[in-house]
């Protein structure tokens, strides 16, 4: 079986090549033939691709180590679920993974347009399968081949790092591979679009759900990989702006631009050019963040005899498919023209286009932040890095803005905005703002970041929630209906719109909960059982964490050695926090859980950073219980995952499917609107 | 012209974003090294004494010693030249994959007396997981 | 063995599959079959998404009455055209010369009207798009069953 998925990864290759040439092929000569087979050889990928992956969860789930993938990512001691999430552990499975999911959503994209938009579909089948024969060819040809042979056959393999057995990072790589490679559909139809030289506005509708699916897999993709390095990292935050995470966040940035640039295309006529260019370059980041997380190039030029032929063959690919767009654009470029002009500069237009740009500029930021350090080696000579101090200079104030822009963008007019449409809408949440500034600054807080986010969230939350309001009441006066109700036919009835507004509460939150980072406190002591360690919340609050022991167990995978801590908060008893530190048998060095106390406004994060004496602890003995601890407090650390929750659901209901989302077929004959218009 | 306000907008964002990387640069910018380039650059610019960098390189087996969680002495050594060696200081808690041999970049001033003064050390998990996982080196 | 014959098997298997339009001449349409996907339905979709967007914005004040009146004409105006052009399309597809009453739609105060009511009651055809009575039950136009939209919107609809 294990063969056969091998055997099924070579045969793949040949049928989306074949593919790819007939698609094109019959796409130009009209041969609805030669179409409809590279059609199956799409379904054909998916179905071999199925006995690739089946074969490598396979070989890890019989473990057999003669195969140099497994043995790198997984030992017997290791939990069957592990084993089977082996699939994505390591760079040579998640690139199979990466490839089965391009199918996956391949397949659905060619099923779905079986009888619609055929015009669109032999480029569309081309591009998707080209870019599914380069990650195959990649896989076979790189030196990153899943089922490459070791000499001998070891008789345990070699442990899965420790650090990647947690549930968030079981499903933290494949969301965001499925917001990669799901955005490869709107590609291929962009593309599709310039080909056939259709490039009005059908494309962004046909390809608009897959967009926000793609979106929302991203958002959530990134989410659990903060919650995650938040959890198991063990130093109390969430975002290094490391390599890999810039390399995340990119695509995300300028999806989140597309998202919005869209709507100037579909009100205005306005941008086509530029959401041509916005859907390729989404697509090549998420190519470019897939080989940065899988190469190592930017990490490890230094430290690794790294496997370099895989990082030209990416960047081969890169430059190719770059030029390949940005010529198909230009080709085009007379059908892209607008039909229509800004006229002013306050309007929502222009409102959107001002969060594109900084959403690009963001990106341009963070792209030559983590590119820096080759830029520089291949200019001067001298390598020069940047650290989490230069993103954060750009980022914040970027952020800043674009947090006020999702309060402006909502409710601001299209075409010209009136002084009395601004003073209708905008007094009412800057006298927000600066309540809650004056408020703030009274409690005590000072830092101007700090005040100003929170200023900012509560500018953005009084426009939405007058929205909500607005909406509700106007549907509850036309219908006679009661509030309840009223809410929730109003969301029903326009979900992107209100899904939208939703996510937008969302990110209010989770830029509080960033907010909540200018005032982390941080304690280190070394206690014996019964010491006490005293931390002091912004809020007023003390904490107070009583040592209580050291216990030690094993388990057939690790040892553990488990502190106990009592809490209680000015002077009330909240409960125990555990925190631990393992040694798994397949590494050497011990590795800490942190032990988090979370509350709505602030966790109480303990790390126990060292045991004075392991052996004595495991004999139990009283005398060898002494122990390090750093407490951390981090306040509205919380909010980050509520908003984050938040931000889902909202994403959710504009995904919906049916008549009030994003319909296909029917003429979005919601009354609701035609209502609201007799007021 | 009605959009010429709005191009000076528009130009204005883009010269914002600019203005703020460029000086990002400034405050934040440190040079990245190797054991070996940074002996060479003290030798030839004393100020290279003050500024902060960040050099890569592997704990040498056996100079690893503790005092407490938090006080931390070892040597790092250039991965290609053995000759080029150096003590470091570190006063946090260590990362879990830590130890002897394990492949380091370490951030922090490299003091007069000849001792790297670190303010950050970050493991890379060396050749035991294969390449590198992602997101290690958070 | 057993691996060698499956190995077989599948190949054989994928390759018949993806071979066999080939030489059968079965055929993928390279035409849309469900013909309310045209570039003109897209536009005429899109038209209408977008004045359902403007009119929410005039209920809940966030545009004034001189800029609601221009984007509604032009959005309802661009909506008609697009429809119209769905209409000739079709007509000249089914080889009929195009009826008198579409190249007469000039009133478009009253076309919209009219759409707005249809909108309202969920008889607007989702197949040709036409307008229908508030009570009509099936396209006056093009004869297909008007239920999709209404049901649950029915009741209210007839309250308000």
């Amino acid at each position: 079986m294990i063969l056969l998925g091998e055997f099924a990864l070579w045969v793949a290759l040949p049928v989306s090549i074949w593919g790819i040439v007939l698609a094109f092929v019959g796409g130009h000569r009209k041969r609805g033939d030669l179409v409809l087979s590279a059609e199956r050889s799409v379904y054909a990928v998916f179905f071999l691709l199925c006995l690739t992956s089946l074969g490598i969860i396979l070989a890890f789930v019989g473990e057999h180590y003669e195969y140099r993938y497994v043995w790198g990512y997984s030992s017997r001691e290791l939990e069957t679920y592990f084993k089977v999430t082996g699939l994505w552990a390591g760079q040579r499975g998640s690139l199979v993974f990466w490839v089965l999911l391009l199918a996956l959503f391949s397949s659905i994209a060619v099923f779905q347009n079986r009888r619609r938009n055929r015009e669109f579909m032999p480029s569309v089948v081309g591009v998707l399968l080209t870019i599914t024969a380069f990650f195959l060819g990649v896989l076979l040809f790189a030196d990153v081949n899943p089922f490459e042979r070791l000499p001998f056959t070891p008789a345990n393999g070699q442990g899965l790092n420790p650090q990647l057995q947690n549930y968030w990072m079981t499903i933290h790589p494949p969301t965001l591979y499925l917001g990669f490679t799901s955005f490869s559909v709107p590609f291929a139809f962009g593309v599709a679009a310039l080909i056939t030289g259709k490039t009005d506005s059908r494309w962004l509708v046909v390809t608009r759900r897959w967009t926000l699916l793609s979106w929302f897999f991203l958002t959530n993709g990134i989410i659990f990989g903060m919650r995650w390095a938040y959890e198991e990292l063990g130093w109390g935050g969430y975002w290094f702006w490391d390599p890999v995470e810039n390399a995340s966040l990119l695509p995300w940035l300028t999806a989140t631009a597309f998202l919005h640039s869209v709507m100037i295309q579909e009100h205005r006529g306005m941008l086509k050019m530029w959401n041509l260019s916005l859907v390729s370059l989404t697509f090549l980041l998420t190519i470019f963040a897939t080989f940065l997380t899988r190469s190592g190039l930017i990490e490890s030029v230094h430290s690794f005899a790294q496997n370099t032929r895989i990082a030209y063959i990416f960047l081969a690919f890169l430059g190719v498919a770059t030029m390949a767009c940005l010529l198909l654009i230009l080709w085009r470029k007379d059908d892209l023209r607008a039909e229509r002009t800004i006229e002013s500069f306050l309007s929502r237009e222009s409102a959107f286009l001002m969060n594109n740009l900084i959403l690009l500029g963001s990106a341009f930021a963070v792209l030559w932040g983590t590119l820096f350090p080759l830029i520089s080696e291949g200019v001067a000579g001298t390598k020069v890095a940047v650290g989490p101090a230069f993103f954060n200079r750009v980022n914040i104030p970027i952020g800043l803005v674009l947090l006020a822009l999702t309060g402006i963008g909502p409710v601001i007019a299209w075409r010209k905005a009136t002084r009395r449409n601004l003073e209708r809408n905008f007094v009412s949440p800057l006298l927000m703002a600066a309540a809650v500034t004056a408020g703030l600054m009274i409690a005590g807080m000072r830092g101007f970041y700090a005040l100003a986010t929170f200023a900012i969230c509560g500018f953005v939350l009084t426009i939405l929630v007058n929205e909500f309001w607005k909406g509700t009441r106007a549907r509850a006066r036309i219908e006679g209906e009661g509030p309840g109700r009223a809410f929730l036919h109003l969301i029903a009835r326009n979900r992107r719109r209100w899904g939208g507004y939703i996510v937008h509460v969302g990110i209010v939150l989770m830029f509080a909960g960033f907010a909540g980072a200018s005032f982390h406190t941080e304690i280190d002591r070394s206690v014996e059982p019964g010491d006490q360690i005293r931390a002091a919340s912004p809020y007023g609050h003390e904490y107070v964490l009583t040592y209580q022991g050291l216990s030690s167990s094993r388990t057939p995978n690790m040892w553990q050695w488990v502190a106990l801590m009592d809490v209680s908060r000015d002077g009330r008893r909240l409960g125990t926090i555990t925190a631990e530190q393992r040694i798994y048998s397949t590494a050497d060095q011990p590795i800490r859980e942190v032990g988090i106390r979370s509350t709505p406004l602030e966790d109480v994060y303990v790390i126990l950073a060292g045991v004075e004496d392991f052996e004595g602890a495991v004999l139990n003995e009283s005398s060898a219980q002494g122990a390090v601890f750093q407490v951390l407090v981090r306040p509205l650390v919380g909010w980050i995952w509520y908003g984050g929750l938040v931000i889902t659901l909202g994403s959710l209901i504009a995904l919906w499917p049916g008549a009030g989302g994003p319909a296909r077929r029917k003429v979005q004959a919601t009354p609701a609107s035609a209502r609201l218009a007799k007021v | 012209m009605k959009n010429s306000r709005f191009y000076i907008g528009l130009v204005g964002v883009a010269m914002v974003v600019t203005f703020l990387i460029w000086t990002g640069f400034d405050k934040a910018m440190v040079y990245y090294l190797t054991p070996v380039e940074l002996m060479a650059k003290v030798a030839e610019d004393d100020t290279f004494h003050d500024i902060g960098v960040k050099v890569s390189g592997r704990v040498v087996k056996g100079s690893y010693q503790a005092e407490g969680a938090f006080e931390h002495y070892f040597s790092v050594v250039d991965l290609a030249r053995e000759d080029a060696s150096f003590r470091v200081e570190y006063r946090d808690i260590l990362p879990d994959t830590f130890s002897d041999e394990t492949e380091v970049v370490i951030e922090g001033r490299f003091r007069r007396d000849g001792v790297f003064e670190a303010t950050t050390v970050l493991t890379k998990c060396g050749s035991r997981y294969e390449a590198m996982p992602e997101e290690m080196a958070g | 063995m057993m691996i060698v014959l499956g190995a077989v098997l599948v190949a054989a298997a994928v390759v018949l599959y993806v071979v066999q339009p080939v030489f059968s001449g079965e055929k993928a349409p390279l035409v849309s079959l469900d013909e309310e996907f045209t570039e003109a339905e897209a536009r005429r979709h899109l038209s209408l998404v977008a004045l359902r967007d403007v009119e929410y914005d005039f209920a809940t004040g966030k545009i004034d009455e001189r800029d609601y009146r221009r984007l509604r004409d032009e959005l309802a105006r661009e909506a008609l055209d697009a429809l119209q052009e769905v209409r000739r399309s079709r007509e000249q597809a089914e080889g009929r010369p195009p009826p008198a009453q579409d190249t007469a739609a000039d009133d478009l105060e009253q076309e919209i009207a009219a759409y707005r009511a249809a909108l309202r009651a969920g008889t607007l055809c989702d197949r040709c798009g036409s307008a229908n009575a508030e009570v009509a039950l099936f396209c006056a136009a093009c004869g297909r069953r008007l239920e999709s939209e209404r049901g649950e919107e029915a009741a209210p609809a007839a309250r308000s």
